[in-house]
């Protein structure tokens, strides 16, 4: 009796899992697709790096080594533009907080003539051709001194945050119940306790968010700050499109693209710790 | 424990008028419900005590001092509002410490405060837990104990109870009538549902159009409302235009059906004649002096049962029957008001009453 069970429910266990294959085999195709086409760019880019010589058709790199890193973080350009990236970087961001968060809070609480349209406004820098809005800025920029210089880098690349900063923020302060507010006022709070106490902690999460997504966007920036920072002032996405151009050598490639990868990187994973997962998605209205 | 006056308090926005004008004063200790349709203004009044709102002109007294300079931070009020408004991202017992520790108050004291005050809304255990991890009815219990914690003067109540569900709404409605005779706190409760406001005010406050209709113990104005708005508003009241002439109201011309006028107090003129459905006396069938009405639906509501009579010349009207027995759906029956208020142009409604009371069920 056993036996026959045993008899029969292997030919079905078999054809349960063929039937599994058939089902599942279009996912796992795509997800094997998938992790090549994430890794695959990533692990190249990692395996340059370390290459001192790759000739064709070996799989893995003919020599190995670490010379061409101490090459790279040897030059003098590229060791400019690491803290100039990071000061313009942070400055952006700041700057963009300073501006963006209290007028993301005016635009939430206060109804004012021409909000919408203000509003929209800042969607048109990213519905133009951003090539073309910068060329004509830097001309503007040239009048004013402010070609070559950090503060032109700075102005240009805020320009760029604008939109997040400002949609993103104004969306959760919208959100914030005013009964909260008001609930607190009851019990006693200052105004400004209100605010620091009460509504900041519901929109920190959004907020979070926007400076996270700046920080990282800033960073990469690359048309503002080569219009207006050339010659002058070099930040590493800069650099690197004279370095690939010029001179047939991945490894240069390689290594500025695992050096731009580190702090987006790290970021990405301090926030996911920050937030908790789900909060970034939550900031962002999805 | 305090108490509040009102003073010609008015409040316009643009222009529209929201408060026309409300003189009243809340005595120490009770519990004062402020009852209307939704637009009448009660949530502004109670916003306007609550420092939300600054009113256009009028007075608010509380133990006799102005309290209308004050913001909402400084003044002796506390509110519990009609949507869910504990901060989300404290624990309970946060929620309701807030408050003490902006006071300064030590650790310890803060620490009993806020047991008491959970004690006291029948959830000794919440302390830790956050907001979302709350029933509607919990949270509003802990927004009760936020409130009371800091010992206001008085007590504001904002339609508290009317995002629950029915039978909730009535539980939190008896545990709140407790809570307030324990505390013998001065308290203010807005609403617009009749039997919430029957059930636990001292006296009731009905408001409409900005303006106080009638301010009473719920029994006065359950049985002596002064305006037909109140009288329409309140319960359930049959109103019958009507003509006054030689001692008699004519209602329903062409029928013929006369009740009798208050004595002397009426001139010839057109009137309003209100009577409740349980003031009908009733025969099975049409005696002489009474009204048929045809049976066009009967509800039964469970230890009563309510009748829609079709009457020619009257229309529609509704009747409390007895459930001592069964009614069908066609019979004719007669029926007679025993007691009824009429409404004219000036002065107040004058109550007739022509038998004794007719017992329900």
């Amino acid at each position: 009796m056993g036996s026959q069970t045993a008899a029969r429910t292997l030919p079905q266990r078999q054809a349960r899992q063929r039937s599994w294959v058939r089902r599942e085999g279009f996912g796992l195709v795509a997800l094997v697709l998938l992790v090549i086409g994430i890794i695959g760019p990533i692990s190249t880019v990692l395996l340059w790096s370390f290459a001192e010589q790759w000739r064709y058709p070996a799989l893995f790199p003919t020599r190995w080594g670490v010379s061409y890193w101490a090459e790279t973080l040897s030059r003098a350009d590229i060791r400019q533009a690491l803290p100039t990236s990071f000061i313009a970087t942070l400055l952006v961001t700041l700057l963009s907080a300073l501006i963006c968060f209290p007028a993301s809070y005016a635009f939430a609480r206060l109804r004012f003539r021409g909000r919408q349209v203000l509003l929209l406004s800042y969607l048109i820098t990213n519905a133009l051709p951003r090539f073309g809005l910068y060329v004509s800025i830097a001309v503007v920029f040239f009048r004013l001194n402010l070609i070559g210089t950090l503060a032109g880098v700075v102005l240009i690349q805020l320009l760029n945050t604008l939109l997040l900063m400002i949609w993103i923020p104004t969306s959760a302060f919208q959100g914030v119940d005013r009964a909260l507010e008001e609930a607190a006022l009851d019990v006693g709070a200052s105004p400004l306790r209100v605010f620091v106490q009460i509504t900041l902690p519901q929109v920190y999460p959004a907020l979070a968010a926007a400076l996270l997504l700046t920080l990282v966007g800033t960073f990469y920036e690359t048309y503002g700050a080569l219009l207006i920072g050339v010659p002058r002032v070099l930040t590493i996405p800069v650099i690197m499109f004279p370095l690939i151009n010029n001179q047939p050598v991945p490894q240069y490639g390689a290594i500025l693209s695992l050096i731009l990868f580190a702090p987006s990187t790290l970021l990405l994973v301090f926030a996911n710790r920050l937030l908790r997962g789900g909060y970034l998605t939550a900031g962002l209205g999805v | 424990m305090a108490r509040l006056e009102l003073i010609d308090l008015h409040k316009r926005f643009g222009d529209v008028t929201a408060v026309q004008s409300i003189n009243l004063t809340v005595a120490d200790g009770e519990f004062l419900c402020i009852l209307g349709p939704s637009g009448c203004g009660k949530s502004t009044a109670l916003r306007m005590i609550a420092g939300f709102e600054n009113p256009t002109g009028g007075d608010i007294l509380i133990d006799g001092a102005s309290v209308v300079a004050m913001d909402a931070n400084q003044r002796p009020t506390a509110m519990v509002f009609q949507k869910f408004t504990l901060w989300p991202h404290m624990r309970v017992y946060d929620n309701i410490a807030f408050g003490l520790r902006l006071r300064k108050l030590p650790r310890k004291e803060i620490d009993k405060k806020v047991d008491d005050a959970l004690e006291l809304v029948g959830l000794p255990t919440y302390g830790k837990r956050f907001p979302s991890q709350l029933s509607g009815g919990e949270q509003q219990r802990v927004a009760l104990a936020r409130a009371l914690v800091l010992e206001p003067k008085i007590l504001l109540l904002d339609e508290p109870f009317s995002s629950l569900d029915a039978l909730l709404r009535v539980r939190l409605r008896e545990e709140l009538h407790r809570i307030q005779r324990q505390t013998r706190i001065t308290a203010i409760f807005v609403t617009h549902d009749q039997e919430e406001a029957l059930s636990l005010a001292d006296r009731i406050a009905v408001m409409s159009k900005g303006n106080v209709e009638q301010l009473d113990r719920p029994s006065t104005i359950y049985a002596n409302p002064q305006t037909l708005f109140v009288a329409d508003f309140i319960g359930t009241m049959n109103l019958l235009p009507a003509t006054a002439s030689d001692g008699h109201l004519v209602i329903g011309a062409e029928h013929g059906y006369t009740l009798p006028a208050p004595q002397g107090v009426l001139h010839p003129g057109q009137v309003t004649v209100a009577i409740r459905p349980e003031d009908f006396a009733f025969s099975s069938a049409p005696e002489p002096g009474m009204w048929p009405g045809e049976i066009e639906q009967v509800i039964d509501l469970g230890h009563y049962r309510k009748a829609l009579l079709t009457a020619a010349g009257l229309g529609t009207l509704k009747v409390y029957l007895p459930k001592s027995r069964e009614f069908q759906e066609g019979e004719v029956l007669g029926v007679k008001p025993v007691r009824y208020l009429v409404y004219h142009e000036t002065g107040s409604p004058v109550e007739v009453q022509l038998g004794p009371p007719v017992p329900v069920s």
